[in-house]
C-alpha cells in the first residue's frame, strides 16, 4: 500500500518535471530576467520543443543532419527577452582555429510587424530580420579565456611580436597602434575579431550572405554545457514585433562544431509562433 | 554558375560569377631554376604582414621541395586526388574543373587542411627515404633521385575560388589590378575560402577569427615598387607585373613575352580552372609526366625554350632583369648587350647588361708574393 503510494507520487513529480510541450513559444512575464541557463526561473517556464531542418536551399548547405531539436523557452520584463535555448550535444566546441569550429546558436525575430512575414531564411531584400548570435567561443573568452596563443595552443612557442620589443612601452600608445597593425580585422573593428565582452551579438540580415551587425541593438547572454548538453540564455531589447502585437514568428538555428557547421551550414527552424502571455488582471 | 573563358585551358567554363577582368591584372614569374630554398622571400613576407597574434603559422609565401613538400600537408596531392584522372588534348583541357565538378551543396570542389597539416613546414622533405642509404644507394650520376624548389603566394586568380566560395561575398578582386583581398571588417570566418582555395593560400586567424591572405603588397604595387618577397629574393628568380590576355598579347612587357610570346612560363595547375596569375618557368631536371601535371602541356616545351636561351638574346637578356630593380618594370626592351627596363611611358628605370662583366684574377699576386685563394 505505502509503496503503491510512493509509486503515484513519484509519477505525478515526473510529469510536473516534463511539462508538456506548448505549440507556441510563450513569453512569460517575469519582473526580472536572469542571463543563467540554470536559474531556478527557467523551471516551470513552458517549454516548446522545434524540430531542426536542414539548411539545405541556399549554398553553401549542409547535406546531413545533425542535431534533431531545440529546446525553446522566453521571459520578458516588458523591455528586454530572453530566450533559453538547450539541445543535446554530444561535444563541446570552444575552440576555433583552422578546420576547427565552435558551437553556436541563434534566434531570429522579423524587424517590423507586417501583415505578412519575411523569408525565414535570413530575410529578404527591404524587409529585415534581427539575428541575435551565440556562440561557444565567444563565451569562452567572456568566462575568462585569455587572448594569446597560448590558450589556444598550449604548447605554441611564439619567439618574438614586433610591438612587444623591449623599445615599446607596454600600453603605449605607440605600442597599441602597433599591434592593430598587425591585426587587421580588430583594426577595421569587425565585431567577430575580439576580444569580445559579451558571448551574444545583435545582427540584422536582409537575405542570405547580407548578415550585419547591428550595434544599437544590446544582446547579452550566457551560455553552459553539462552533461552533453547545452543550456544558452539570449537576452536582447524587447522587438518590436512583440511590442506591437502580442503574437509574432521567431526562427532559431544551431550550429554544431564538430560537425564543421558554421555560416550557412546549420540546423534550422522555419518560422514557429511565438506568443506573449497575457497578464492576468 | 555563368560561362567565362579560362584562355589557360583553352576553352569556356562555368564559374560562379561572369567575367569580369580587372583593368590591369597582377601577375608573376617564378624562374624555379633559380630558387635555392634560402626562405628569404618567406622570411620577408612574415616579417612584414604576418607577424601577429593568430598569424604564428601562416605563410603567405613559402617555399617546399617537391614532390614530397608541402605547405600545408598534401595541398596538391588531395585535390588532384578528389578531381581524379583528367585530359588535354591539343593545349585544350578536356577534364573538370573545381568549379565543374563541384559536388551538390558546394560551389567549389574543396577540403580542409587540418590543423596539424600546418605544423612543420619544410621537415624532412628533402631526407632520404625507403631505406635508401640502409641498402646502399648513393649519389650517381645520372642521379634517379630529383626535387626542386617550388616558391609559392597567392595566385591572384583571374577566377578565385576563394572568392567564388564566399557566402558573405567578404573577398573581392580589385578592379585597378585584380589583386584579390579578404575584407577584414566583413568576414566573419567561416573558412569556406580556405576548403575552397586549391593552392591553400587563404588562412584562417583564431584570434581574430576572420580570415586571412596574401595582399601582393599592394601598398608597394600601387607605388611602382614590387612585393617584398620579390625584391628580397636574393636568387633574383622572381618578377612582378601585369599580365594581358594572349589576345593583347604586348611583347614590350616582359611578363607577356615570357608568359605569351615565348611561352617559357606556365600557370601553377592550370587545370583547376582559377586561371592563376603566378607563372612559373619549369625546373629543367623533373620527369616530364611531373612537370605537365603541375604546369599542363606546355611544360616540355617550356623547358626546351628556356634551354634555348643561350642562344637567344632577347630571352636571356629579359631574364637578367629579374631581381635587378624594386621598381616594376612594365615594359622593356633590348638594345644591343644593354637590357633596359622602362615604365608605362618608355622613361628608363633600369639597365643591365646582357652578360655580366667578367674579371679573371691572376692566381698569384706579385704585389705581396703570394697566392690567391678562391675566396670572394
Amino acid at each position: 500500500m505505502v509503496l503503491g503510494m510512493l509509486l503515484i507520487v513519484g509519477l505525478l513529480s515526473s510529469c510536473a518535471k516534463s511539462p508538456k510541450p506548448t505549440p507556441d513559444v510563450v513569453v512569460v512575464e517575469r519582473p526580472a530576467l536572469t542571463l543563467d541557463p540554470n536559474d531556478r526561473a527557467w523551471k516551470d517556464l513552458p517549454e516548446h520543443v522545434a524540430p531542426l531542418l536542414l539548411q539545405d536551399m541556399v549554398d553553401p548547405r549542409l547535406m546531413e543532419p545533425s542535431t534533431a531539436v531545440v529546446h525553446v523557452q522566453a521571459m520578458t520584463d516588458g523591455k528586454e527577452i530572453a530566450f533559453r535555448l538547450s539541445w543535446d550535444d554530444a561535444t563541446m566546441n570552444d575552440m576555433p582555429g583552422p578546420a576547427k569550429f565552435t558551437d553556436a546558436c541563434a534566434v531570429q525575430l522579423p524587424k517590423k510587424a507586417e501583415p505578412d512575414l519575411p523569408a525565414p531564411q535570413m530575410g529578404e531584400t527591404g524587409r529585415l530580420v534581427e539575428i541575435a548570435f551565440w556562440r561557444a567561443s565567444w563565451q569562452a573568452v567572456v568566462d575568462g579565456r585569455g587572448d594569446t596563443i597560448k590558450d589556444l595552443q598550449p604548447n605554441a612557442s611564439v619567439d618574438h611580436y614586433p610591438f612587444e620589443a623591449p623599445s615599446l612601452q607596454p600600453g603605449s600608445t605607440e605600442q597599441q597602434e602597433m599591434q592593430q597593425r598587425y591585426s587587421p580585422a580588430r583594426a577595421t573593428g569587425n565585431t567577430m575579431a575580439g576580444p569580445r565582452e559579451r558571448p551574444v551579438e545583435c545582427l540584422v540580415a536582409a537575405g542570405p550572405g547580407t548578415l550585419t551587425p547591428d550595434p544599437a541593438l544590446k544582446a547579452n547572454g550566457s551560455g553552459k554545457y553539462a552533461k552533453g548538453k547545452w543550456a544558452v540564455v539570449i537576452s536582447r531589447p524587447l522587438p518590436e514585433v512583440l511590442r506591437a502585437a502580442p503574437r509574432s514568428q521567431a526562427a532559431f538555428a544551431v550550429w554544431e562544431g564538430s560537425h564543421q557547421e558554421v555560416g550557412a551550414r546549420k540546423m534550422r527552424t522555419g518560422w514557429v509562433p511565438i506568443v506573449r502571455e497575457q497578464r492576468k488582471s | 554558375m555563368a560561362r567565362v573563358n579560362n584562355w589557360q585551358i583553352g576553352r569556356e567554363m562555368s564559374y560562379w560569377y561572369p567575367e569580369s577582368r580587372p583593368q590591369k591584372q597582377f601577375a608573376a614569374i617564378f624562374d624555379v631554376n633559380k630558387c635555392i630554398a634560402c626562405q628569404t622571400c618567406t622570411l620577408a613576407c612574415k616579417t612584414t604582414w604576418t607577424s601577429g597574434k593568430g598569424q604564428e603559422y601562416m605563410l603567405w609565401n613559402n617555399v617546399e621541395s617537391k614532390p614530397y613538400g608541402f605547405y600545408p600537408l598534401a595541398w596538391d596531392v588531395n585535390i588532384l586526388s578528389k578531381l581524379g584522372p583528367q585530359s588535354w588534348k591539343d593545349g585544350k583541357y578536356e577534364g573538370q574543373t573545381i568549379f565543374e565538378s563541384a559536388p551538390a551543396g558546394e560551389r567549389v570542389l574543396g577540403w580542409r587542411p587540418d590543423e596539424l597539416d600546418y605544423a612543420h613546414p619544410n621537415v624532412g622533405e628533402d631526407d632520404c627515404a625507403g631505406a635508401m642509404i640502409e641498402n646502399g644507394a648513393a649519389l650517381a650520376v645520372p642521379h634517379m633521385s630529383w626535387f626542386y624548389y617550388l616558391a609559392r603566394i597567392c595566385n591572384h586568380c583571374t577566377y578565385p575560388a576563394c572568392l567564388a566560395s564566399c557566402p558573405r561575398g567578404s573577398i573581392y578582386k580589385r578592379p585597378e589590378d585584380g589583386i584579390v583581398l579578404v575584407d577584414q571588417g566583413r568576414c566573419r570566418g567561416y573558412q569556406e575560402c580556405v576548403k575552397a582555395c586549391p593552392y591553400k593560400k587563404v588562412f584562417y586567424n583564431p584570434m581574430t577569427g576572420t580570415s586571412e591572405k596574401c595582399i601582393a603588397c599592394f601598398p608597394k604595387m600601387e607605388q611602382g615598387l614590387q612585393p617584398q618577397c620579390f625584391v628580397n629574393c636574393i636568387g633574383k628568380i622572381r618578377m612582378a607585373g601585369y599580365i594581358s590576355t594572349p589576345d593583347k598579347a604586348n611583347p614590350e612587357n616582359p611578363i607577356d613575352y615570357l608568359v605569351h610570346i615565348k611561352k617559357v612560363a606556365l600557370p601553377l595547375f592550370p587545370q583547376f580552372g582559377l586561371e592563376p596569375n603566378v607563372y612559373y618557368i619549369p625546373p629543367v631536371h623533373a620527369p616530364a609526366n611531373y612537370l605537365m601535371q603541375m604546369f599542363g602541356p606546355g611544360a616540355w616545351d617550356a623547358i626546351r625554350t628556356y634551354e634555348s636561351a643561350k642562344d637567344d638574346a632577347d630571352l636571356a637578356g629579359l631574364m637578367g632583369l629579374f631581381g635587378c630593380s624594386e621598381q616594376v618594370l612594365p615594359r622593356w626592351k633590348r638594345v644591343n648587350d644593354s637590357v633596359i627596363g622602362l615604365d608605362e611611358k618608355g622613361k628608363e628605370l633600369v639597365r643591365v647588361p646582357l652578360r655580366e662583366p667578367m674579371h679573371v684574377r691572376a692566381a698569384f699576386d706579385p704585389k705581396y708574393g703570394v697566392q690567391r685563394t678562391n675566396c670572394p
